[in-house]
């Protein structure tokens, strides 16, 4: 094995959002941190907008009967659902609030201040998503906030953004409360031979230097009377590069045209995704944690026992799994369901209690992963909510129900009883499991 | 069906009659110029790596050529797995991107299942320089 062996008190394997809470809680104990990451991960192909829960009683998209905070959404998520993290963990809830207070201020480079309500922010598709935090750019565009015209802006050419698409959206929430919207188009990026269509092209071409200016003089031209926000696709560039001064692109649109500008939250190919990952990559590089790439290769020992590590020997007190789900691989189909690090047994919680099927609730599935689908295509799909089952400290039970190791703990996507892409809790429980896990590895040194 | 039945009785003899030499390059003529090449062990593989593509896109965000050059900016490499997987005659409408590529593997790092891409862009372009040496 080439290296030196690297000693440090907590590991933790994935580098997402989970992961990145984990280890920046972990060095806020004053541990010392390793993080090792094959590659992104759902993170860096997430909307950009940070959702913690939604509130129960309010109907779909009716935002202003939304009157609870994220923390009290989250609490009615526990209680109406036993599997669910946030329930699993217990007296942990209770930190919710600082969970998300955290994230805000260890990500406030991107990250916009929290409120005590969800803010909701338009969609690619026309909806609107409520969220607890959400990026800087997309701050101004909170419907709840904006009063007058919002005018929604699209680059000609660009085939992933409708801006009519949106402004209709917005207008069906007339009823609600929205504001009103009206479509405009910008023809940049595609004169002379050039056209850019890309998301992440059009991202850097509008941080060349005099891009957004041009975007925002242009905007000043086309815009209708009243406007109060300019709502743009979610490609106002990749963030903050190494060195220099910068100064975003919002802010310079915004500066050329006089009027706020936003951003909606994104589908993939998402440029606000791979922003929070690099403003998460650039925090835990500031902040002291060492930072490994390439595969981790489970050997027989437990936290403790050295393990390699991206072709090194890492030899830590405390390990922490937040490998996500079947994006990137933290979780994998292999006939059956599969936990691929440390090969823990996969649960499928909450199945099916409303189905006709008996079986028992929170069993440890064995079963092919074909079976695991539901099929009332609204219903919640127990597959999507498999993953490892946790204790209140969030270290992973094994098939009798026994913690595996009492210093193994794990986080974020990879934990089943949630639906991280359906039940729009995907980041809260990364946020609030990573932090308690970060705290309760570095806790036990 | 019956036009399976035409390829299979009157256009599949009919091509065999005029043409000699070892089965391989009597099939490649016969069936390379509509894009039916026999699929080998190693593409069988190379599908197979590529199947794990989600079209998330991240690649392109580290792709120097995706901003330099336009075949791959107006495509993305996403899209070129794709076509590829679609049918062999759409893969040339990626063969501007796959020819700008210059082999620079950092696509490799930042997918996030751990797709080869590098390896698959060299082997999608190798194939297609052999085809186009057999074929036409």
């Amino acid at each position: 094995m080439a290296g030196p062996v690297l000693e440090t008190d907590v590991l933790v394997i994935g580098g997402g959002m989970a992961g990145a809470m984990a280890a920046l809680s972990a060095r806020a104990s004053n541990a010392r941190v390793a993080l090792v990451r094959r590659s992104p991960g759902a993170t860096a192909v997430s909307s950009g907008v940070l959702s913690v829960g939604d509130d129960p009683r309010a109907l779909p998209g009716d935002f202003f009967a939304s009157r609870c905070s994220p923390g009290d959404a989250a609490r009615w998520v526990a209680a109406a659902d036993p599997d669910h993290p946030y329930a699993r963990v217990g007296e942990g809830l209770g930190e919710i609030e600082q969970a998300i207070a955290f994230a805000a201020h260890e990500l406030s480079a991107l990250i916009a201040p929290p409120e005590d309500r969800n803010r909701w922010i338009m969609t690619p598709y026309g909806s609107a998503i409520p969220c607890a935090l959400c990026q800087r750019s997309m701050a101004a565009g909170d419907l709840v906030e904006v009063e007058g015209l919002v005018a929604v802006v699209g680059f000609r050419g660009h085939l992933g953004f409708d801006a009519r698409l949106v402004a209709q959206g917005i207008d069906r929430l007339e009823g609600l409360g929205a504001p009103r919207a009206e479509a405009v188009e910008l023809a940049l990026f595609m004169g002379q031979g050039e056209s850019i269509a890309q998301p992440f092209a059009l991202a850097q071409a509008l941080e060349a230097p005099g891009a957004a200016e041009a975007a925002g003089e242009l905007l000043g031209k086309v815009l209708p009377a009243g406007a109060a926000v300019a709502l743009f696709p979610p490609v106002l560039g990749l963030g903050p590069q190494d060195g220099g001064p910068w100064k975003s692109v919002p802010e310079r649109i915004a500066a050329a045209a006089g009027i706020a500008v936003a951003e909606t939250a994104s589908d993939v190919p998402s440029v606000p995704g791979l922003r929070l990952q690099r403003a998460i990559d650039a925090r835990l590089a500031a902040s002291g944690v060492e930072l490994l790439q390439g595969e981790v290769a489970p050997g027989p020992g437990g936290p403790g026992a050295p393990l390699e590590v991206a072709g090194r020997s890492v030899v830590a007190a405390s390990w922490i799994l937040a490998t996500g789900r079947y994006l990137p691989g933290g979780i994998r189909r292999r006939g059956v369901l599969q936990e691929t690090i440390f090969d823990l047994p996969v649960e499928v919680g909450g199945w099916p209690r409303r189905t006709s099927t008996p079986m028992s609730t929170g069993s440890l599935a064995r079963r092919p992963a074909a079976s695991l689908t539901d099929r009332d295509e609204r219903a919640l799909q127990p597959l999507f909510r498999a993953g490892v089952r946790v204790d209140a400290q969030l270290r992973p039970l094994d098939v009798d129900g026994r913690p595996v190791h009492p210093r193994l703990h794990a986080c974020g996507a990879v934990l089943g009883g949630h639906e991280p892409a359906a039940d729009g809790t995907g980041m809260g429980v990364a946020i609030l499991t990573g932090r308690l896990a970060g705290r309760a590895a570095a806790g036990k040194l | 069906m019956s036009y399976l039945a035409y390829r299979a009785l009157l256009a599949h003899p009919w091509k065999r009659l005029w043409r000699r030499g070892p089965g391989r390059a009597r099939f490649l003529a016969a069936y390379a110029p509509e894009g039916l090449v026999p699929t080998r062990v190693e593409d069988r593989r190379i599908a197979e790596a590529a199947s794990a593509c989600v079209a998330c896109g991240l690649c392109e965000s580290c792709c120097p050529l995706a901003v330099a050059a336009p075949a791959v900016r107006a495509l993305g490499l996403p899209a070129v797995f794709r076509l590829y997987s679609r049918t062999a005659e759409l893969a040339g409408l990626a063969r501007g991107a796959l020819d700008a590529c210059g082999s620079c593997t950092r696509c490799d790092a930042i997918c996030p299942t751990g797709v080869p891409i590098a390896a698959i862009v060299a082997h999608l372009s190798a194939g297609r320089a052999v085809e186009r040496g057999a074929g036409g």
